[in-house]
């Protein structure tokens, strides 16, 4: 304000262009930061305690061992952004998981028993984006009957029975890219590829306006039914990925819903600074939130606190990073 | 925030140890314990008066065709679909009966007693059940007798009054001292170990645990006990447990005891892919189809468990000798088909036998 | 929120519940007698109780995803208070009670003086109430409670289950305060529009702290009905109650955006699905079956309502 009378150099133009570029990048990404830094905190902390926390091995318990989460947390992000949500994601996981055993262990290529389940997992979720769009069903309601079909068909078909002739090849997630575990490489190039497609196509951008403001979009001539097609469609790719990373990291399947799963992917993209309300945040965010979660989940082992209350210390913690992200709104827009 | 993050966990993380020193092993409940012997001396049997209940005015089912419901813990896993498997068999065998199982879709108390209510509206002759919770399942129960249902109970136990028969698959004290004895043999008298469950709400887990920590304190004193993490009935998530374990202590950790089918494969695949196999010894109970790659690659020496096949099995036919009035308060021992004569312990429970050890062996026999 | 297409939905709903009781009866005679009839109002209470809060909760355009974790963190509290504190049991009853409802308050605190939106915060509270629960009771269970105490969940008052009463009452309350009061009403407005509703003068803040509070309230007393149902205390009791409750909300017709919903359909919703749940198990399906149905049958209510609304309403 003191400039208003003077002419602005060039100096103190640029200096000022500078500074005001620094502070939008950090409000447009502040909850992504703040979710990295609170990680860095974390392993800063525990190492102190005891320096095994970040040695290799762990790193790669944590980072590789949640990546799946991660993968499935992307489609689920770009889900809620456009203002939808799925519920029924960690019943589709089960069962893509067992649709991915079933094939690895009767006989079929590898490849085959790698790709159906995505395939799958697109179809599933076509539909449940077709009765969203074009039926006007709310998405929670759809999703909510489409967690007891899927939950009771997988019962009624397998009866829970564990898959354990897998063949080694078959176990990707066990393998390296390059001396680096695959699960890890994927859950990077996911994220980066689907972050840089979000924010810099036509596609990603028209989800953010779906999100943020629906007549304003369809005004300006997104056509929204097709839109929320298309991403429920991606999103049930992405769960097909992960159930891929879920089934090939262990040599048995057991054909059961994980428990909780869904919750936990929903959360991971809403720390990571989705608003529930639609219309931002990115998956970068929602993949760092869930490395977050993973690095708590370690830490409070390698901390040693009593493992009766762990569950509400990370409730406490997200309460926590909400609060904080709320705080940090709040400050940004006085 | 960030800076309220370090002053919480530090703080956490000296308040928690304070709570290490005198509590038992994290998990276990805290009901009276009956370490066995450290050698091979059974234990001693005191005869129990009777203590199981009656159905009221149950009408008399002496050979006619019964219709039985079997109600486990929950559908849509390994073990369940075994015994199930076990109770149709039996029921195929013994011709006059329809059996059919039923159960809810999680490990719910709820959903299991609302199925449990559901069918005694229906008018079932018996039903078998497998419990989420001992006392919580009794109420249901005790309206099935007092409409003149025989109840017989198996691998969970409710209270006793709310059943005629309870089929134990091995005492609680007897997996303790299969399994530790078992984890002693690998890791040796000094070994370091941690458990791994799915939730300590589980009663029957809670009660091994408890036995496991008064066996092992009588008979491996020198032995040290970690600490117990918790992985619902997650698979991946019991890997990222077991791994955390195996990446905490290092070379310190010589053992593992997983407390279900799904921890236990996970465990053995943790200490695989950590290329520990050797270095720290998995123990533990488990679904023989859930180990083999484990105990095939020699990972995993033993496998604790009983058959539940034979357990399903086994309580068809009490049913069926309960529904017939041959099984009567007082018996000592009731015939259960091919499996024999198998004997009354505790006043109203029928012992199946002692736990199955599945070895390299013994293991490609059975498909559960 | 006119009342013709609600009136509507609520017809389809009935006419659904009639089809349903009547196919059913077919299948199985035990399923439509008054004794199968009663019991299954005696199951039927925890849930309709916290479905009964959660619709003003849904009206008003939000959710509340940690009932579940309330009724579990009341239910280990009641156990806490009588055996480790000591406290005579009805005292603890109320105690727990309170400690449920303030549950909710802080749920409604967190929302209202944060602006959390409702979703992300009760996901939070969820884990950290469910976690409290874990972490007092340690895992283990209270149970020996004295005879009197069953009768609330266990007991009958002049026939009909004592829980069902409180469930009939709760009812009536709910209806009447929804369409008929002012504070009522308003929960329609906030949801259609809270920044008109605001402006228009309603207290926004208090309404929607009311709610979340009253659900707390609900989840309490479903707690205490049912450790009186089953007689002893888990710290994993209600888990997934807050799914089957927002099934029934949103199959009576309330709408998940808010400024939409009557406590009749939801009352209808409920007595669908425990129809379904009951009559089919009657008529032999297995549980699993059971799930799959009350999906498929959630479902094409909400696209058989939308089409009807389609063709009536313009």
């Amino acid at each position: 304000m003191s400039n208003l009378g003077n002419a602005p150099t060039r100096r103190t133009t640029s200096a000022h262009l500078i500074q005001s570029g620094y502070r939008r990048f950090l409000g447009d990404y502040g909850q992504e930061i703040f979710v990295l830094a609170a990680i860095v905190a974390l392993f800063v902390c525990v190492t102190l305690v005891n320096p095994r926390f970040i040695a290799v091995n762990n790193l790669n318990t944590i980072l590789s061992g949640n990546a799946y989460i991660a993968v499935a947390a992307i489609g689920m992000a770009m889900v809620i952004i456009t203002g939808n949500i799925d519920v029924s994601v960690g019943a589709l996981i089960g069962v893509l998981a067992t649709v991915a055993g079933t094939l690895a262990t009767s006989g079929y290529p590898v490849w085959v028993a790698w790709t159906v389940p995505i395939l799958v997992g697109l179809s599933i979720n076509t539909v449940i984006g077709l009765l969203v769009a074009y039926a006007r069903i709310p998405s929670i309601v759809v999703t909510l009957g489409a967690l007891s079909i899927l939950r009771g068909g997988l019962i009624s078909v397998t009866g829970g029975a564990w898959i354990s002739n897998l063949p080694p090849s078959f176990l990707l997630a066990q393998q390296k890219l390059l001396g680096v575990p695959v699960p890890l490489v994927a859950m990077i190039i996911l994220t980066l590829l689907a972050a840089f497609w979000m924010r810099n196509s036509a596609f990603g951008r028209s989800l953010y306006a779906l999100g943020g403001n629906p007549e304003a979009a369809v005004a300006s001539g997104i056509p929204a039914e097709r839109r929320i097609v298309q991403v429920f469609a991606i999103h049930g790719m992405f769960a097909g990925l992960a159930a891929v990373l879920f089934a090939t990291q262990l040599q048995v399947i057991q054909s059961t819903v994980p428990p909780n799963l869904e919750l936990t992917i929903i959360t991971a993209a809403v720390i990571g600074g989705v608003s529930i309300l639609g219309g931002t945040g990115t998956v970068i965010g929602s993949t760092l939130a869930t490395i977050l979660f993973a690095t708590i989940g370690s830490a409070l082992i390698f901390v040693n606190v009593s493992a009766y209350w762990l569950r509400a210390v990370i409730g406490l913690l997200i309460l926590i990073t909400v609060l904080a992200d709320m705080l940090r709104r709040r400050r940004r827009s006085v | 925030m960030r800076k309220y993050l370090l002053p919480t966990l530090l703080a956490l993380s000296f308040s928690t140890n304070l709570s290490h020193a005198a509590s038992p092993w994290t998990g276990g409940d805290d009901l009276p314990t009956n370490p066995l012997a450290c050698d091979a001396t059974p234990a001693k049997v005191e005869a129990k008066a009777y203590d199981g209940g009656t159905p009221t005015n149950a009408p008399d089912r002496k050979g006619k065709p019964i219709s039985v419901v079997d109600v486990p813990k929950l559908v849509g896993i390994g073990y369940f679909a075994a015994t199930a498997k076990g109770i149709s068999d039996a029921a195929t065998e013994l011709g006059n009966v329809k059996a059919k199982t039923d159960g809810p879709s999680k490990a719910n108390i709820d959903d299991q007693i609302t199925l449990i209510d559901n069918y005694i509206t229906s008018g079932v002759d018996g039903i078998l059940y497998a419990a989420n919770d001992p006392v919580a399942i009794a109420p249901v129960l005790k309206k099935a007798l007092a409409a003149g249902i025989n109840v017989v109970g198996y691998d969970a136990n409710s209270t006793p009054d709310s059943r005629q028969w309870f089929v134990n698959q091995a005492e609680f004290n007897g997996i303790a001292k299969a399994t530790i004895d078992a984890l002693a043999a690998e890791t040796g008298e000094e070994g370091k170990f941690a458990i791994v469950t799915s939730t300590f709400t589980t009663p029957n887990q809670a009660r091994w645990i408890a036995e496991m920590a008064a066996y092992q304190a009588k008979c491996h004193p020198k032995m040290e006990w970690l600490e117990t993490v918790e992985a619902q009935e997650d698979n991946i998530l019991s890997f990222n447990q077991a791994n955390t374990l195996i990446n905490k202590y290092g070379d310190d950790l010589k053992g593992i005891v997983g407390m279900t089918s799904v921890a236990t494969p996970a465990a053995a695949d943790a200490v695989t892919q950590a290329g520990k196999c050797g270095q720290v010894a998995v123990v533990g109970l488990a679904t023989p189809n859930a180990m083999k790659p484990y105990v095939g690659a020699g990972c995993v020496k033993s496998v604790v468990l009983w058959n539940p096949v034979d357990l399903g099995y086994a309580a068809m036919h009490v049913l069926r000798s309960v529904a017939d009035g041959t099984l009567q308060p007082g018996a000592t021992s009731v015939k259960a088909g091919k499996l024999g004569d198998l004997k009354v312990i505790n006043g109203s429970e029928i012992l199946l036998g002692a736990p199955t050890v599945f070895t390299k062996d013994t293991i490609n026999n059975f498909d559960f | 929120m006119i009342p013709k297409s609600l009136i509507r939905h609520e017809t389809f709903l009935a006419v659904l519940l009639v089809v349903i009781l009547a196919v059913l009866s077919f299948q199985s005679d035990k399923f439509l007698t008054v004794s199968n009839l009663l019991n299954q109002g005696r199951l039927m209470t925890e849930i309709g109780l916290v479905a009964l809060a959660m619709t003003f909760v849904i009206a008003t355009g939000g959710i509340d995803l940690s009932v579940g974790s309330i009724l579990g963190l009341t239910a280990i509290l009641l156990g806490v208070f009588w055996q480790k504190l000591g406290m005579p049991l009805p005292l603890a009853m109320t105690a727990a009670v309170a400690a449920g409802t303030f549950a909710g308050f802080v749920n409604g605190l967190i929302i209202t003086r944060f602006n959390v939106p409702p979703l992300i915060a009760t996901l939070g509270t969820l884990a950290l109430y469910r976690g409290l629960a874990e972490g007092i009771s340690q895992a283990r269970s209270v149970r020996g409670y004295p005879e009197w105490f069953f009768i609330l969940g266990q007991g009958a008052v002049l026939g009909i289950p004592t829980q069902l009463w409180l469930l009939l009452v709760a009812a009536v309350m709910a209806a009447v305060i929804l369409a008929y009061t002012t504070w009522g009403r308003s929960t329609y407005a906030i949801g259609a529009n809270e920044t008109g509703a605001r402006f228009s003068g309603l207290a926004v803040e208090k309404t929607k702290l009311a709610v979340y509070t009253a659900s707390g309230l609900a989840a309490a007393l479903a707690a205490v009905i049912f450790v009186s149902r089953v007689s002893t205390t888990r710290s994993d009791m209600g888990t997934g109650i807050e799914l089957d409750a927002i099934t029934a909300v949103v199959l009576g017709g309330t709408s998940i955006f808010g400024g939409r919903g009557t406590i009749v359909g939801t009352i209808l919703g409920l007595c669908v699905i425990q129809a379904l749940k009951n009559g089919l198990s009657l008529a032999g399906v297995t549980g699993d079956g059971t799930i799959m149905l009350i999906g498929v049958v959630l479902i094409l209510a909400i696209l058989a309502s939308n089409l009807f609304e389609k063709s009536g309403s313009r």
